[in-house]
């Protein structure tokens, strides 16, 4: 589902750096959501990851799972609202997929969007980079 | 010199039919389990513990001992932990037998003696704090917080408010967050300033009507004494709030200042600290609450009364909250509070804070050349140095530091706390240690901030083990030993 | 001010070098109007031969219930404490170490805090065990914030009126403050009620909170229970005596979710109800709501096995108002102890001291029921502790009459259960002797003759 060629500069992020992939299939709207390769490495020596389960309802802005390192707990926040319908579990079995391919493999769960309005407030990749290297 | 056979785990020196303990013969008619239990909740075998002999016990714990650092052994600077001596004598204290053999379901009349401790203690409590009503049924610090916050929301449903929010300022500790959260509070986090002292301007735009409580900690986790706190105190109670006092830092200001008198309603002390309970690994502590004459009726039941010089577990408290704890409490922590502050006296318990404030001042003297303390020149009985300029020039950090320290037969200091300064290290020597002592320590800082930085990286060197992974350890958790 | 070593000279030398004129000095910060002028009102300092003899005087006037004959229980129980706990415990670098926040210089209480979860996990058949809790009390309420957290229903909680009273008191307290409601079904038998259960435990159940042996000290039909509980999507937690587990099937077998228990039966004294050991066990899937700290094994840069505390996201110091609990110590010195106990005991030694509780406490009830003015209260099956009622009602004048033998007879009933004003809780452990039992049984029989005296003359 998430070819390993992803281009991040071609998905959208949130300032607490999530990424969003949107796909429509059949006129219906599709948000695929990971985290940043910067993120990754700031948070560094990831623990452990907690996914919501297929058919969650999430909104935008809110809280759909936390990802952990050592002495940190990170919440991730979905940019749109709508219902989970896949969730990677393949990482938080293996945590290392998010060093690696944190755009392909390591995307974490897909929306079936049903609002999209939290899309405005994303930044483009060069923002984005922008926003990392002040905070860096 | 390590005996690594006593120090495997008990599992592992485990021999089938080896037992430790011997039980008396049965003195009284025996009858087959089954005829007395039912079958179904009789397990066929007992659990599978290790067996030992006695000696097997006693060498494996003992060589396991010589592996910890503790104050009997070492200097233990560790920030807001107050790792001060544990006078023997309230050892002996607390172990006599008409302490420590007394059920919490005896019949008061034959617990008169321990009730007139508990009570003195009530009133010893009271006056340092300057707050009348004492509960000592809290277990810990935390749950000392957690059972006046309760306190707060009886009183608030009392008079009939709905109050939501909890402050706490950014430099809290962790359990100040934690127990508004179990009390149903939501927390806002009030900022500090660079002087480290509580944001006036964040305060009052935070402070409404739906404050129930402002928890602070004074003198604060930086060690300083936050001289605002009055006018703070005003602020809240004018608009219906209570201050609550963590009382962690007790050590520097008894005798000195009460915090019934620079405005709390509520505190906990920590007696474990401030009064020398033994830490035991993590453990136990005590966190008794002292309130104002007007929060008293809502404390946990019982308290201890005395009526015509009898003493009597007071249980009719129709406002109390209830209980927190079963039993009347953390006990024998706070018989060693009492032996201490007895020991001490009203002067004693004066100079224990002035030597405390002064060892703390003068360590901070000989070491803020080389680790700058971001928050000035002049502390409590603490004080949060930063090694951030150490970091930038030549990449060592607090970790660094702290971990080479243990090298040269330190306890650490604190590191990483409070989260309001970078690469914190929170020192607190306490009054129990000699000038001796603490000129040694800064000397070996001095030295350790000349070593090459690779040295630091992967320090510690001399201790039984190296660094470990913690990464590892979170990873893939094995909480228990299993059989291969 | 015996612990302080600063003569006037280092003093002096001391305040020179901060570059302050006086102690005064110091608290330069302190408002003046904040300070207090007088000196605390306290009682004077005591040398310690003085301390020593004002303790010595306040423990005299103390009848201390271990050193004459106890039949107290409820949840604190006179249990024989091995010498070498004392000794090892008692040992500096163990009794004056902190949390081991410093994992190369705490080696031993990492070890020992890893074992104490072991062999809480083989006494109890859970997957996991936390580093332990302050008291039975605080566990019980912990289990079932656990259990409300995992199934996410925060708002119901199932228990019964078999269950340590304090413990049930605790939860309503926290849950004061929660939005949350602790149903009560009643044990009129002494045992749960399985239909008032039943019809109780709903979809919004979070979990069943459970003792067994209960407070009245009979056994509970635990896999009926569990089997009321885990139809309805809720959990079981269980409260358990530690000692009866030498004898009893492990709660793991019994269909159990979470375990606590007052762990003060594994090697600590009494005094006066603390400080004691709050067991808290899980299965392996709610690790990661478990409270408290917790020790976990790894290897070191030299990859030599290691003990860290693991598991610390879930703790308040990193998520703060959103940690599984506001705990923040152990009860470190007691799981020692527990540890030591369990060791020193081994599974033959617990399971003949939990034989010896069984079989003295049901001499105990044979002896007290032969006079006929005393019953067991209840027909299910005891462990070590149980219930007599006084068909004449006057269990004070038993209690009496017992304390003036020197012998604490039981706890009253009353106090908790008006119901039962009538009724004591006995408890016999592996201390009490032929001899003792039978001086106990002796006061009732003397209180029947006095009561039918007094009947008599009246």
């Amino acid at each position: 589902m998430a070819p390993n060629d992803v281009n991040p500069e071609e998905l959208l992020y949130a300032e607490t750096h999530e990424w969003v992939r949107m796909v429509e299939e059949d006129g219906q709207k599709f948000a695929t959501i990971g985290i940043s390769a910067f993120a990754v490495e700031q948070l560094t020596d990831l623990v452990f990851m907690e996914l919501p389960a297929v058919g969650t309802q999430v909104e935008a802005q809110t809280e759909f799972g936390e990802v952990e390192s050592v002495k940190a707990v990170s919440p991730l926040y979905s940019p749109v609202s709508g219902e989970i319908v896949a969730v990677n579990e393949n990482v938080p079995n293996d945590l290392d997929l998010l060093g690696h391919e944190p755009y392909g493999a390591g995307w974490l769960i897909k929306i079936k969007v049903s609002d999209e309005s939290g899309l405005a407030k994303l930044l483009d990749y060069a923002a984005y980079l922008k926003q990392c290297a002040e905070a860096g | 010199m390590r005996n690594t056979l006593a120090t495997k785990l008990l599992f592992e020196l485990s021999q089938p039919g080896r037992r430790g303990a011997r039980l008396p013969v049965c003195d009284v008619p025996v009858r087959p389990v089954d005829a007395l239990l039912p079958a179904a909740a009789v397990a066929d075998e007992p659990p599978p513990l290790p067996e030992l002999a006695e000696p097997d016990v006693v060498r494996h714990f003992s060589n396991l001992s010589t592996l910890n650092m503790s104050v009997d052994t070492h200097f233990y600077p560790l920030g807001s932990c107050t790792m001060k001596y544990n006078p023997k004598r309230n050892e002996r204290m607390a172990s006599l037998p008409g302490m420590v053999a007394l059920h919490p379901y005896q019949p008061e009349e034959t617990l008169q003696g321990m009730l007139q401790l508990l009570y003195e203690l009530q009133q010893m409590l009271g006056e340092i704090s300057g707050l009348p009503g004492v509960s000592l049924q809290p277990a810990a610090g935390a749950h000392g917080e957690l059972t006046a916050l309760m306190v707060a929301a009886a009183h608030f449903k009392e008079l009939g408010e709905i109050r939501t929010k909890v402050l706490t300022p950014d430099s809290a500790h962790g359990t100040n967050p934690a127990s508004a959260s179990m009390a149903g509070f939501q927390t806002v986090t009030v900022k500090s300033t660079s002087a480290g002292l509580v944001d006036m301007a964040d305060l009052r735009a935070k402070l409404d009507d739906d404050v129930a409580v402002f928890m602070i900690t004074n003198p604060n986790t930086l060690g300083i004494f936050d001289d605002q706190v009055a006018e703070i105190a005003d602020l809240v109670h004018k608009q219906g709030g209570l201050i609550y006092l963590d009382g962690a830092n007790m050590n520097a200001i008894m005798g000195i200042t009460r915090p019934g008198d620079f405005g709390a309603d509520m505190m906990h002390f920590n007696p474990h600290k401030t009064f020398s309970g033994p830490h035991g690994g993590g453990g136990p502590g005590a966190g008794p609450i002292c309130v104002s004459a007007k929060l008293e009726p809502y404390l946990p039941t019982p308290v201890v009364g005395m009526c015509e010089d009898r003493y009597t577990l007071e249980w009719d408290r129709p406002k109390s909250i209830g209980r927190v704890r079963s039993f009347f409490g953390n006990v024998g922590v706070l018989v060693r509070a009492y032996c201490y502050i007895l020991t001490h006296g009203p002067d004693g318990l004066r100079r224990v804070s002035e030597n405390a404030v002064l060892n703390a001042n003068y360590l901070l003297s000989r070491v803020k050349h080389i680790l700058p303390v971001p928050q000035g020149e002049r502390c409590m009985h603490e004080f949060v140095a930063s090694a951030s300029r150490l970091k930038k020039e030549k990449s060592v950090t607090a970790m660094h530091l702290a971990k080479r320290l243990l090298d040269y037969g330190y306890h650490a200091p604190t590191v990483y706390f409070p989260l309001t300064v970078p690469e914190a290290m929170m020192i607190e020597p306490t009054e129990t240690e000699s000038k001796e002592t603490l000129d040694a320590f800064a000397e070996t800082l001095f030295r350790i901030t000349d070593e090459p930085a690779e040295l630091l990286h992967d320090a510690p060197h001399s201790t039984t083990i190296s660094r470990p992974d913690e990464v590892r350890a979170a990873r893939n958790p094995v909480l228990k030993w299993t059989s291969a | 001010m015996p612990y302080t070593f600063n003569t006037d000279e280092e003093q002096s030398e001391m305040l020179g070098a901060i570059g302050a004129a006086s102690l005064d000095d110091l608290f330069a910060c302190i408002p003046p109007s904040l300070r207090l002028d007088r000196p605390l009102e306290l009682p004077v300092a005591l040398s310690e031969i003085e301390l020593a003899q004002h303790m010595s005087r306040l423990a005299g006037i103390n009848v201390p219930a271990g050193e004459r004959s106890c039949f107290l229980g409820g949840g604190s129980y006179d249990h024989f404490v091995p010498a070498v706990v004392d000794a090892i415990a008692g040992r500096g670098e163990f009794f004056t170490s902190y949390t081991p926040y410093q994992p190369e210089v705490s080696q031993g209480n990492l070890q020992a805090t890893f074992e104490y979860q072991t062999l809480i996990c083989q006494l109890t058949g859970m997957d996991v065990s936390n580093a332990s809790l302050y008291d039975g009390g605080s566990a019980a309420v912990e289990a079932v914030l656990l259990c409300m957290s995992v199934t996410k229903r925060p708002r119901k909680v199932v228990t019964a009126a078999s269950v340590h009273p304090e413990y049930r008191k605790i939860i309503e307290t926290y849950f004061s403050q929660l939005d949350a409601e602790l149903v009560t079904v009643g044990a009129a038998d002494g045992t749960v009620s399985l239909e008032a259960l039943a019809a109780a435990v709903d979809d919004e159940t979070a979990c069943v909170l459970l003792q067994h042996p209960n407070f009245f000290g009979s056994l509970e039909d635990v896999e009926a229970i569990a089997k009321i509980a885990h139809d309805r999507g809720a959990l079981l937690a269980m409260s358990v005596d530690p000692i009866s587990l030498g004898l009893l099937k492990r709660p793991g077998e019994l269909g159990a979710d979470v375990v606590v228990a007052e762990g003060q039966a594994l090697g600590t004294p009494m005094q006066y109800g603390g400080p004691y050991l709050g067991i808290m066990a899980c299965r392996e899937k709610f690790v990661r709501r478990l409270p408290g700290r917790i020790a976990g094994q790894t290897v070191d840069r030299r990859d030599r096995r290691c003990w860290v505390l693991t598991l610390q996201t879930r703790e308040q110091h990193i998520r703060r108002d959103k940690s599984t609990s506001n705990i923040c110590t152990n009860q470190g010195l007691f799981a020692l102890r527990a540890a030591i106990y369990l060791a020193a005991l081994g599974p033959q030694g617990l399971r003949e001291t939990a034989d010896l509780c069984l079989q003295k406490s049901h001499y105990a009830i044979d002896q007290i029921t032969a006079a006929e003015r005393f019953e067991l209260a209840f027909a299910a099956p005891t462990f070590k502790e149980f219930v007599i009622r006084d068909r004449s009602g006057q269990v004070d004048d038993v209690l009496s009459t017992a304390l003036d033998a020197g012998i604490l007879a039981g706890v009253p009933l009353g106090r908790w259960y008006p119901e039962l004003a009538d009724c004591l809780l006995i408890a016999v452990t592996e201390k009490r002797t032929r001899r003792e039992i039978d001086a106990l049984a002796d006061c009732f029989t003397r209180a029947t003759s006095a009561a039918s005296v007094a009947r008599m003359s009246g």
